[in-house]
């Protein structure tokens, strides 16, 4: 054990990596039953979890074992294997209208999962260098997303490409690109999101010009960004009013679910209750009586949070959510104590993937955010996701052996 | 502040802001809202409630009912509500004709989608519905609603029947709102205008508290209401189709169509022996199911579209029309003289009297059904050109009519002989039985109605069509459901007009074969076959026929399975039918 676990392991993240997991079994296992009378049904579901989580402690190992140079010769060419993957799969048959899962001898598997990890090994490595200017940087990093991001967009996942784009910015500012680049770039979904109400358009435009000048930014840079985020604000309405009714409709119910209420709203308003309903001390472990209900199929995969609140009440989501804290506290610890550039920022892109799908999936669940097929990491039922996710974990432990101290 | 620790910070800023939003979040949904959302968990205040469309009615062309809707009292229950699952199963099946191990593999199956509601029984009597209701408050999972059965008025071939959607169809169509009870069209009319008959489904969500309040959890008052389904309207008489119905005669399986020629639509569709498609409409007994399938004159069979036999004598028009396209023959020239056959290769060729009919000329031939003709006739073709022909005369592809799994009709070429036997398979006599519509050729009842019905409309070839609209809250014509509805026949007018003269003169003309479908003051033009088979003593009785008044109305074809001669078995039944619609429906 002594060489898989060398001196700088970190007891820590490691532990609560496997108290989530062990916590998303025995959610897996209630979310999966059913109860007829007094007899007690369960699906397979939970089974299958423990089998995917020796499977990932298994890759765990192995990650840890392999020497760091050969793992970062693998970076490039599974990163090439991924894009080709994400190819196949746009012929394979799609899952509720989005082609995104590939399957091999009844496994099946989002290649868009390996396609995140791939991209943020990649991206870090390629950005790590200190004689990059920002333009460069910037130029590296969108070659290597650029690709993955359209094949994902054409499956289409939508909240897989929200991690994406979340993960790289958190890259580019841990790699020293002024955080106030990325806000012009990203401004001008400004334009877009307020192109209904002009007032708070330039309301928003002062404040961003207020901040630019704070950072001091060249005045053309200002200019030309108020000015393209302007255009932008001017041509939405024109846009959305080339768009068919079912495609606004579409996109309402993207952003408010409850325009669909037979469809998105319903399962927003079902997990609602569900968690609602669990109170502060939850109806008991297997004693749920919502998540039975059929209109949340997805009770073992996406909406497990629900099932949570509804069996183990306030004081088990409040636990989980704090155990999900203190596992991203330490995370952020490991990113200030690693010494390596290029490992900072990796574990930096895993923070932000991971916490982003923490928060879509809970805040989801709670219908505080639109509905995007993100599953809870660790927690919700799904092989190639939990794989995916504690080979992430892995690589940060492996990173954050080299340290400072 | 030097650059690293202030990334650090940010994400701890970020982190931290994440924990508080959906603590606070949790909090209130839990905690301070907690009581509100258990109440409504509980009660079941919020709900979707489905509204049913109701079916489309399938009439007649005047209105008359051939498939509608009646109450049905359905008993359901919910699987997560049952106390003792044994108790339940014993009570209902000491009521009803449903066995305790089927209840209990009904509750078995539905183990994991325990809200869902179950139909245990459908149809059920009002009596029995009283005498179970009393008990209903010791079994809270059962519960009764008032849906619709559907009901067939007479049996038939073409409506087809609907019934509960079962696990495969429901994989396929649950996207277009079927739900795992949801009744679906298994065949004839049913199946193929599902779209139009169906509707869609409304809702209404119930939101409500015990005291009435609006929960606002949804938008005010949500609801859609129903889109009923389309009623269609056939072009069915169903005057005439009772009364062709009434014609089969005793124990004989065999198919009757009447089409009229200038629309491609279908007056009566009659296949016989007929089942009622009533006994699929709720869960069929094994008996009954056995019994249907057992049948050795097969009643489940749509001979109209589905059973495909050689045409016999009916095909010679086809053989004819391509020797004069062909210019092997003109209607002066006469071929071998009939001495009862004729001798091809080393094999003799009957004709079907041995008394022979000399030499004769094509209209006479076609007047005396005589074989040796057609035998002479088809030394000069080649097999594939035929083929091509026949292709052309719509008698291989399926016509395209408005229903579910039609048969193609099927006639051999080189390339299929070929492959059975062998590279110099002799094809004079092979071509000679294709010639008068024996041997391999095969067509089913409805390609040859529309070919016929395609030469009385003077070589315009209509698809035959049930539907004539659906009405309801638009009016759909068929012309605006289907395309391609007129192809023409690969024949010249004068060619046509002769071939006509010939059906002329078979029914007509004196010593003809299609005497008994003689109608006074009806111009009549047919054919009669009599196809030998491999099945049975008797041949198939044949009649093609058409009829004029004005303008071409009727196109009928008669086929009896081994019922005998054409002329004697077949033609009379045709001529009756004629007769009844110019009394009783042209008059009208």
């Amino acid at each position: 054990m002594k060489n898989i676990f060398g001196r700088n392991f970190d007891w820590h993240l490691f532990s609560i990596w496997i108290i989530l997991a062990v916590f998303g079994i025995i959610a897996i296992t209630t979310a999966s039953a059913a109860k007829i009378g007094d007899e007690i049904h369960l699906k397979n579901y939970y089974w299958k979890q423990i089998i995917w989580l020796m499977i990932s402690i298994i890759a765990f190992i192995i990650v840890l074992k392999i020497p760091l140079p050969i793992l970062d010769m693998l970076i490039y060419p599974l990163y090439l294997a991924t894009i080709i993957l994400l190819i196949i799969v746009l012929f394979m048959p799609p899952v509720n209208n989005s082609r995104s899962w590939l399957f091999l001898g009844g496994v099946s598997f989002q290649p868009s999962e390996l396609a995140k990890m791939m991209m943020i090994l990649l991206v870090s490595k390629l950005i790590a260098k200190d004689y990059l200017n920002e333009l460069k940087m910037l130029y590296k990093a969108l070659s290597v997303v650029i690709i993955p991001v359209f094949l994902i967009l054409l499956e289409p996942d939508f909240g897989t490409t929200i991690i994406f784009w979340g993960s790289l910015a958190f890259m580019l500012i841990q790699a020293g690109f002024p955080a106030s680049y990325l806000v012009i770039i990203v401004s001008p979904l400004i334009g877009l999101i307020f192109s209904f109400n002009w007032i708070l358009f330039v309301i928003a435009s002062l404040i961003l010009i207020y901040y630019y000048y704070r950072e001091s930014l060249s005045w053309v840079l200002i200019a030309f960004s108020t000015v393209f985020n302007t255009f932008i604000f001017i041509l939405t309405p024109v846009f959305w009013n080339t768009l068919k009714a079912y495609q606004q409709n579409r996109i309402i119910t993207f952003f408010n679910p409850m325009h669909d209420p037979l469809g998105a709203g319903y399962q927003v308003i079902q997990a609602k209750i569900a968690i609602g309903s669990g109170q502060v001390f939850g109806k008991g472990f297997l004693q749920g009586s919502q998540k039975n209900m059929n209109f949340l199929p997805e009770h073992h995969t996406d909406f497990i949070f629900s099932v949570i609140g509804e069996e183990f009440g306030f004081i088990g989501t409040f636990l989980l959510i704090v155990v999900f804290f203190v596992f991203f506290n330490r995370i952020i610890y490991l990113i200030k104590v690693v010494s390596k550039k290029e490992y900072k920022i990796a574990i930096s892109g895993i923070f932000a993937y991971l916490l982003l799908q923490t928060f879509i999936n809970i805040g989801m669940n709670l219908g505080v955010l639109p509905t995007t097929g993100v599953p809870l990491p660790f927690i919700s039922y799904g092989g190639s996701n939990l794989l995916i996710n504690s080979f992430a974990v892995a690589i940060i432990l492996k990173y954050s052996e080299y340290r400072d101290i | 502040m030097n650059q690293k620790s202030k990334t650090v910070l940010l994400y701890r800023i970020i982190l931290g802001a994440i924990f508080v939003v959906l603590a606070y979040a949790l909090f209130s949904l839990q905690i301070v809202k907690g009581s509100q959302y258990k109440e409504i968990a509980e009660r079941n205040y919020v709900r979707i409630k489905s509204l049913e469309a109701a079916r489309g009615v399938i009439y007649d062309e005047k209105l008359n009912p051939i498939a509608v809707n009646n109450p049905s009292i359905n008993l359901y229950y919910k699987p997560f509500l049952i106390k003792d699952k044994e108790k339940m199963a014993d009570f209902v099946s000491a009521y009803l004709p449903i066995s305790k191990e089927t209840i209990l593999k009904s509750i078995y199956d539905n183990r994991y989608s325990t809200f869902n509601e179950v139909i245990l029984c459908e149809n059920i009597d009002y009596a029995v519905m009283a005498a179970i209701s009393e008990n209903l408050n010791y079994y809270p999972e059962l519960f009764f609603k008032v849906e619709t059965i559907r009901s067939y008025i007479i049996n038939n071939h073409f409506t087809g029947y609907v019934g509960r959607i079962n696990e495969k169809e429901y994989n396929t169509y649950k996207d277009d709102g079927y739900k795992i009870n949801s009744l679906i069209g298994k065949s004839g009319i049913e199946r193929y205008y599902e779209r139009i008959l169906r509707g869609n489904a409304g809702y209404e969500i119930i939101q409500v508290d015990a005291y009435g309040r609006n929960l606002k959890i949804f938008k005010d008052n949500l609801s859609k209401k129903p889109e009923n389904g389309l009623h269609i309207v056939l072009n069915i008489n169903l005057d005439l189709q009772k009364y062709v119905n009434s014609l089969f005669p005793e124990k004989t399986a065999g198919a009757i169509v009447v089409i009229n020629p200038k629309t491609g639509g279908v007056l009566a569709y009659s296949s016989f022996p007929e089942y009622d498609q009533n006994l699929f409409t709720a869960p069929i007994s094994n008996e009954q199911w056995s019994c249907l399938i057992d049948d050795p004159q097969k009643p489940m069979l749509d001979r109209v579209i589905n059973g495909s036999y050689p045409p016999g004598s009916t095909f010679k028009t086809v053989t004819g029309s391509f020797g004069l396209e062909k210019e092997y023959v003109n209607p002066q020239t006469l071929l071998a003289s009939c001495i009862g056959g004729l001798q091809i290769g080393n094999r003799f060729f009957k004709c079907w009297t041995s008394y022979g009919h000399g030499r004769l000329s094509f209209i006479d031939a076609i007047k005396v059904s005589c074989d040796v003709y057609f035998y002479d006739l088809s030394k000069n073709f080649k097999l594939n050109e035929f083929a091509e022909f026949v292709r052309k005369n719509h008698l291989i592809e399926r016509t395209g009519i408005d229903l579910p799994y039609e048969k193609k009709g099927f006639f051999p070429n080189n390339e299929w002989y070929t492959k059975r036997l062998g590279k110099n398979f002799g094809s004079q006599g092979l071509k000679a039985n294709l010639a008068i519509g024996q041997g391999e050729v095969l067509t089913t009842p409805i390609q040859l109605c529309a070919y016929y019905a395609a030469i009385a409309n003077d070589g315009i070839w209509k698809k035959p069509h049930l539907l004539k609209k659906a009405i309801g809250d638009r009016t759909l014509l068929y012309e605006e459901l289907e395309e391609n509805i007129n192809k023409t026949l690969p024949i010249s007018e004068k060619n046509l007009k002769l071939i006509q003269e010939g059906l002329w003169q078979a029914v007509n003309g004196k010593n003809s074969t299609g005497g008994g479908a003689r109608v006074n003051g009806v111009k009549v033009y047919g054919k009669t076959g009599s196809a030998e088979n491999a099945h049975g003593d008797d041949t198939h009785a044949w009649f093609a026929c058409y009829a004029t008044w004005d303008e071409p109305e009727l196109a009928i074809v008669v086929f009896l399975e081994n019922a005998g001669h054409g002329g004697s078995m077949a033609a009379p039944i045709a001529g009756k039918i004629i007769s009844y619609y110019n009394k009783n429906v042209r008059e009208q």
